[in-house]
């Protein structure tokens, strides 16, 4: 497995961790007034995510320096590269549909939640995509 | 009846006392898991790439990769 396929599953692994822990508080989260243990829990999520990121990568460079340091070479370039569109096309989808909930009444702090949504499943796509390109050859 | 690049990456590490494909992508300068891709027909490489391969097993890009029927292939492959 190549660090480029290992770090997919390093980042794909943190976003399902932290989001799922993040999203289950949707409700409180959609609140108009969300109190400040809600906003500690959302920022908390995000520092999670980094110190995994972070750490997972340190681990993986310190075991095989040689691998971390090359290049991206072409086929990996593609990789990244048609992933990366493909989770475009869902972002924008699910952007679309998180303004369209304004007409079934949903508040700022609302929309805002499911365009966060929109981009948390986007990177799911983007890595899950590599990760499908990776283990397939291409 | 479909058409596909083939190669014989695989025939040429061999006599090439069994290169390995690690090597072969140090010296090309791509990862060991895009030469396994390559040479198992999953991936094509650019031109820029190919050419590298043919000049690492100091050979022609035609003696490396060949283009046409999956057919052709296969009896080009029996004849050898």
């Amino acid at each position: 497995m190549s660090f480029r396929e290992k770090s997919a599953w390093i980042t794909l692994t943190a976003i399902l961790l932290v989001s799922v822990l993040f999203f289950l508080h949707g409700p409180e989260l959609l609140d108009p007034n969300p109190t400040p243990w809600t906003l500690h829990a959302a920022a908390a999520c995000i520092g999670a995510f980094i110190a995994i990121e972070v750490v997972a990568h340190l681990v993986l460079y310190l075991r095989n320096p040689k691998d971390a340091r090359t290049p991206q070479d072409e086929r990996e370039q593609l990789i990244a590269l048609k992933a990366t569109r493909l989770a475009a096309y869902v972002y924008v989808v699910g952007s679309f549909l998180a303004v369209l909930t304004v007409h079934h009444g949903a508040n700022g702090i609302a929309v805002g939640f499911f365009v966060l949504f929109a981009f948390v499943i986007a990177e799911i796509v983007n890595y899950a995509t590599r990760i499908i390109y990776f283990r397939r050859g291409f | 009846m479909s058409t596909a690049i083939t190669n014989k990456i695989r025939r040429l590490r061999f006599d090439r006392g069994e290169m390995t494909q690690q090597e072969l992508a140090d010296r090309v300068g791509v990862t060991r898991q895009t030469v396994n891709a390559i040479e198992l027909g999953k991936y094509s490489p650019s031109l820029e790439v190919a050419f590298r391969i043919a000049a690492a097993f100091g050979v022609g890009l035609d003696d490396v990769f060949a283009y046409g029927t999956a057919d052709e292939n296969v009896k080009e492959g029996r004849a050898q």
